[in-house]
């Protein structure tokens, strides 16, 4: 009996080490992850269930009419790709309205989670680097071009870390306060929602 | 009268569409052109046998004349200082990315260096589309992230832009398996920096940096400042920001940053690495041919 509580003392004492080991690890921050409700999963696994519809029709667009491009195109080939790729993917798409990917619960989420994880000075910096980009005359429209003479705003890591995860065929973009998706070989605005950032 | 007020007219009507300015910048690119020429190439930097060279040159697609005048200076240093590859630290091409784009701010600048094989190794900017990826002179292998080795260092071109938990996992497996001697990381958004536009980029560094110290990282070169910049050691690495290939912020350096170990931002410039054994011998050079920094930092013993 007193063997097994000294046994026990000593699990728990390599637990604890461990334990403080993992937190004060230097390489564990992007590794940590918030507790989740159901409710949340739920919105989040339908939201994933939505992106992953429109990359299989993109992806489907790319196959039946687009050459593949290697990884040393030429600058011709690259304009060609792109330009096809925005006319066929809107075909695909032509009824796309705001809101299709984006639904209202998805994008009441992404505002809870912006609003409760960036709060005084975080929320300040993240303000500053989203609204500091020069995006003004960024259509806010669906299946519209995101301009390329307009920054592409970066996405605080430690934001982007705590949205939905996209797949590479897609990236988050602020303009404004308001957050789009993006297709990031194509540029075409997939969908948008409205004032994301408090 | 009628003649002095066509005079001031005709000098309003110029001024305002830059062509006086045009002018005036066209006499001094000319003169500092035959200057430059002229002028010996400063080199301190001992191009020992079978050491790792090469350049870093960041926000530089703006196909402006500067751009190319910072392109000829490498040109010239290249003969005393002959590099193999050149890190692009992000802002490749601003504005448009046309096939025409990729002509008229990269091939056409660099045609000389392309034509002697200096590759070059590009990360991506927030000016940059995703598509820059597979353009055959970036060498990027398709991805917006990679690493390369030359001898005994390894590079890792991040994508800062979209730094998503993919691209962390990826670094830091790469990382963890990574025995090269030293590891040098390079992308856009600078860690540290004295900026008076931009800065230190705070919460990049915060998901990051504790990478870098973990795994050892041992210099990290970013752009975006559109100024030169070495930074004091921050927890032993080495950082530099090298953000005016083709486009200068004047006077865009925070006066008496404690950051800085030292800085220029009066002119364009490029930097040129050497490293030999445990040396890393660098020098940052104008679109003039000045010398504005130069020295040599040791491998880290950590």
């Amino acid at each position: 009996m007193k063997h097994g509580s000294s046994n026990q003392a000593v699990v728990i004492v390599v637990s604890l080490v461990l334990a403080i080991f993992v937190i004060l690890s230097p390489g564990a921050a992007f590794n940590q992850q918030r507790q989740i409700s159901s409710e949340e999963k739920r919105t989040r696994d339908a939201f994933e269930k939505r992106v992953k519809e429109y990359v299989k029709l993109r992806q489907s667009v790319a196959r039946k009419n687009l050459p593949k491009l290697s990884a040393d195109s030429t600058p011709e080939q690259i304009e060609v790709y792109k330009l096809a790729f925005q006319e066929r993917i809107r075909e695909a798409r032509p009824n796309a309205k705001p809101g299709e990917l984006f639904t209202p619960d998805i994008a009441g989420l992404i505002r809870g989670l912006i609003k409760a994880e960036f709060k005084g000075r975080e929320r300040q910096e993240l303000r500053q680097t989203v609204l500091e980009a020069d995006t003004q005359g960024v259509p806010l429209r669906v299946n519209y071009v995101y301009p390329e003479t307009k920054e592409l705003t970066q996405i605080p890591p430690t934001l982007l870390l705590e949205l939905p995860p996209l797949p590479q065929e897609l990236r988050y973009r602020f303009v404004g306060r308001h957050l789009l998706l993006v297709d990031r070989e194509n540029n075409v605005i997939v969908d948008y929602m409205l004032n994301a950032l408090p | 009268m009628k003649r002095i007020l066509l005079a001031l007219f005709t000098i309003t009507i110029l001024t305002v569409n830059g062509f006086v300015q045009d002018y005036r910048f066209q006499s001094l690119s000319n003169r500092s052109a035959t200057t430059s020429k002229a002028s010996p190439i400063d080199l301190t930097l001992p191009v020992k046998n079978g050491s790792v060279r090469f350049a870093a040159i960041g926000d530089t697609g703006s196909g402006s004349r500067q751009q190319h005048e910072v392109a000829a200076m490498m040109l010239r240093y290249r003969q005393a200082f002959p590099f193999d590859f050149v890190l692009m630290l992000g802002d490749n091409l601003y504005g448009r990315e046309r096939a025409q784009d990729y002509r008229n701010k990269f091939e056409d600048v660099y045609r000389p260096l392309l034509d002697s094989k200096v590759k070059f190794y590009a990360t991506l900017g927030n000016h940059d589309q995703s598509n820059q990826r597979l353009y055959e002179h970036f060498n990027m292998d398709g991805k917006e992230y990679y690493r390369f080795k030359k001898g005994d260092v390894a590079f890792y071109a991040l994508n800062s832009n979209y730094m998503d938990k993919t691209q962390l996992e990826w670094l830091e497996k790469e990382l963890s398996k990574d025995n090269t001697k030293w590891k040098i990381c390079f992308f856009h958004h600078p860690p540290y920096s004295s900026g008076k536009k931009h800065g230190s980029d705070d919460d990049l560094r915060k998901i990051v940096e504790p990478l870098f110290l973990k795994y050892r990282v041992n210099v990290v070169l970013a752009g975006h400042d559109h100024f030169y910049e070495r930074i004091k050691p921050q927890n032993g690495i080495y950082y530099f920001v090298s953000g005016a290939g083709g486009k200068l912020r004047r006077g865009g350096v925070r006066p008496g940053s404690a950051l800085t170990a030292k800085a220029f931002d009066r002119d364009l410039h490029f930097v040129l690495f050497e490293i030999t054994g445990d040396e890393l011998h660098f020098q940052a050079v104008t679109r003039l041919g000045q010398r504005v920094d130069s020295g040599a930092l040791k491998l880290q013993q950590r």
